[in-house]
């Protein structure tokens, strides 16, 4: 219930018509993780619902259960294009070694933190304490315990919402759109919005080194973003979350001193 | 232009003060749900067909997993298995598909959700004076699922939402056709939608009541317990807000349950009605006191900390009417004792002294009334009472200290 709320507040910050916004944040140490290493996607939260003519979300099960194994499936072939060993697991007691409640736990712990860098991170509400420091956030021992009980390098945590504007609430948009002629313009009620949001989290260190949200929304129905039920919409949405990890400060900074030359090159 | 929010702007509600006043109190005043017209609306096993109430379900599914693995639960076997006999004797058709949960949360609440799995705050358990009021608020919430209550409030709000959606572009439309600005009256319609959930809301609540005594009489409880349930909550209500010096909210139309005192009302009538000439009604006080006994110091101990005196000694007099006994003493001198206003040791001082007559009084009244006793001056008695303490709590985590005390 907690990460509706996130996905609201995240919502609420949109302030555009309609546009696709990615914003990613990492520790400055942060390396995008290559090669060999062990990468465990807890439970991905999926929630697909229908936007009604009114504006409510009805939540729909047959679309969230083909948008879940949609992107599982496209979080495996995006994952073994980088050479990683992935692990998705989708119940708490399906990791051998591991109680469900140490699972929930985890998931819990994350939940709160992940709230903390939304606010903190997206919302405006800056804290001085965090500046220049890029992400500065950890789960803390319970994630290191984790990471030494199964012996994975990363843990992933994915929630992702889509709302698709259902046939009425298109309806009445053309309805707003048709009312221009007379004067009465009002296409932009509010339409289809996507919401994910990712973290990553070193299991050795227990801290959270990069985390993303996606936004893609748009005030007119009927403009959609890709959807998340079919593979493509899928693949779409996991290549716009975690597609593009970039390295953390520290490590970008380094590299723009050993290639100084290239780095002017390129500005 | 946001429509998928409703915004209360002030203009809508100036405009709507107007309505808002004249249907106030045909408003409060509803209809009455008679118990004879509720009729369970689900039956055994029920599960969803429709894709709008299989997608709540989807929903509620990590909603109960989450749930269930609260560190707010209390764990207590010979608790839950009490709950769970509870909702199963007054559920209905649905009595063995319930799931119920009993959080530690000292508040007077429990809640049903749209897949049938209740909740109880443990605030619940301190208030109720006996099995038939507790199987009553449990039948309440079971009526809620009996009687479909979560669908048929989503599809209503669905079905309101839409037709102001419609109505409203049709009037911008239409209005800017005809060159009239009907703006103040979508916003009338906005004020009257909003009401009418609120009042829908009402209305299954009401609902629900009706429900509840119509199971809770079938299976043997005393009725009227479910209407004494809401006269101890005004009662608690009333203590609470004199204490603050406010006073006590009553219902409006922007509620989403009817006001305490109309339920109240319409309980004792429904008692009435559903109760058959003759027939013997069990309050089961006994069998749920001994239930509780075990957890009910937790209760009054979470109760007390609220800082809220005015109702916890309400509550504490409202559960001594069925007999004075040394813990319910004890946490009458706790109320004083954290409140501290001058002249409140003396009263303390007083339920400590009351508390430890009784053979139940819990070893922290022999240590407050040892205190007290010392403060008096009284260090002879003050040394036994501290005795006494160390004798029932040997190893208390101050049990040293105690022991200098008493020298």
């Amino acid at each position: 219930m907690r990460n509706r709320g996130l996905a609201l507040a995240l919502a609420l910050s949109v302030s555009v018509s309609a546009c696709v916004q990615t914003q990613q944040y990492a520790d400055v140490q942060f390396t995008p993780p290559q090669g060999d290493y062990k990468l465990l996607v807890l439970r991905p939260d999926v929630t697909v619902g229908s936007i009604t003519t009114g504006g409510m979300v009805e939540p729909r099960a047959d679309w969230t259960d083909q948008a879940r194994a949609s992107i599982v499936q496209a979080l495996r072939n995006q994952q073994a294009s980088h050479g990683g060993r992935v692990t998705i697991v989708e119940r708490r007691d399906q990791l051998p070694g591991v109680t469900p409640e140490e699972l929930a736990e985890v998931e819990r712990l994350n939940a709160a933190v992940a709230e903390s860098i939304v606010v903190h991170k997206y919302l405006g509400d800056y804290l001085p304490t965090k500046r220049g420091k890029g992400l500065d956030w950890t789960i803390g021992q319970q994630a290191v315990r984790l990471g030494q009980k199964t012996g994975y390098d990363y843990a992933l945590f994915l929630h992702a919402e889509d709302q698709v504007a259902s046939r009425g609430r298109i309806a009445l948009g053309v309805l707003g759109l048709a009312g221009c002629v007379v004067g009465f313009c009002a296409p932009n009620i509010g339409g289809a919005q996507q919401i994910d949001y990712a973290s990553l989290v070193d299991l050795k260190t227990g801290e959270v080194v990069w985390f993303n949200v996606v936004i893609a929304g748009s005030q007119v129905p009927g403009i959609s973003f890709g959807n998340l039920r079919t593979p493509e919409g899928a693949a779409q949405m996991v290549d716009r979350l975690l597609g593009r990890m970039k390295p953390g400060q520290a490590i970008q900074q380094s590299h723009a001193q050993s290639q100084p030359q290239q780095q002017r090159g390129d500005r | 232009m946001c429509m998928r929010c409703v915004e209360i702007t002030r203009r809508s509600l100036l405009v709507g003060g107007t309505a808002a006043a004249a249907s106030l109190h045909a408003g409060i005043a509803e209809a009455r749900v008679r118990p004879q017209d509720m009729a369970p609306l689900v039956g055994p096993g029920y599960r969803p067909t429709e894709k709008d109430e299989i997608g709540i379900w989807q929903l509620m599914e990590r909603a109960e997993e989450e749930i269930a693995g609260s560190n707010l639960l209390i764990q207590d076997p010979k608790l839950t298995g009490y709950l769970k006999n509870l909702i199963g004797t007054v559920g209905g058709p649905a009595a063995k598909d319930f799931r119920i949960y009993l959080a530690r949360v000292p508040d007077f609440n429990a809640m049903m959700f749209p897949s049938g799995f209740a909740v109880v705050f443990s605030g619940l358990l301190l208030r109720m004076r006996n099995e038939a009021q507790l199987a009553g608020v449990i039948a309440h919430e079971a009526g809620h699922f009996l009687r479909r209550h979560q669908i048929r409030a989503w599809r209503d709000t669905r079905r309101k939402t839409d037709l102001f959606a419609i109505g409203s572009m049709l009037a911008g439309i239409g209005g800017a056709g005809a060159g009239v600005y009907l703006g103040n009256y979508v916003q009338l319609a906005q004020l009257g939608t909003l009401l009418s959930l609120f009042k829908y809301s009402r209305d299954m609540e009401a609902e629900a009541d009706a429900m509840g005594i119509k199971q809770l009489a079938e299976t043997g409880y005393a009725p009227i317990e479910m209407a004494n349930i809401w006269q101890q909550l005004i009662g608690e209500e009333y203590a609470s807000a004199r204490y603050r010096g406010k006073s006590r909210r009553h219902g409006s139309i922007f509620d989403s349950h009817p006001s305490t005192d109309a339920r109240m009302r319409d309980l004792r009538l429904d008692a009435a009605e559903v109760t058959v000439p003759g027939r013997a009604y069990d309050n089961g006080r006994a069998r749920y006191l001994s239930t509780i006994a075990e957890i009910r110091p937790t209760l009054l101990d979470d109760q007390v900390k609220l800082n809220d005196p005015g109702a916890s000694e309400y509550l504490i007099q409202t559960l001594a009417q069925d007999g004075w006994n040394g813990l319910l003493r004890f946490y009458e001198g706790e109320v004083w004792r954290l409140r501290n206003r001058p002249g409140d040791d003396v009263r303390a001082a007083q339920s400590y002294a009351a508390a430890v007559v009784y053979p139940d009084a819990p070893a922290d009244a022999w240590r407050w009334h040892g205190i007290s006793l010392m403060k008096q001056g009284r260090q002879a008695e003050a040394k036994a009472a501290f005795g006494r303490y160390l004798k029932i709590k040997p190893d208390a985590p101050d049990a040293a200290w105690v022991r200098q005390m008493a020298g």
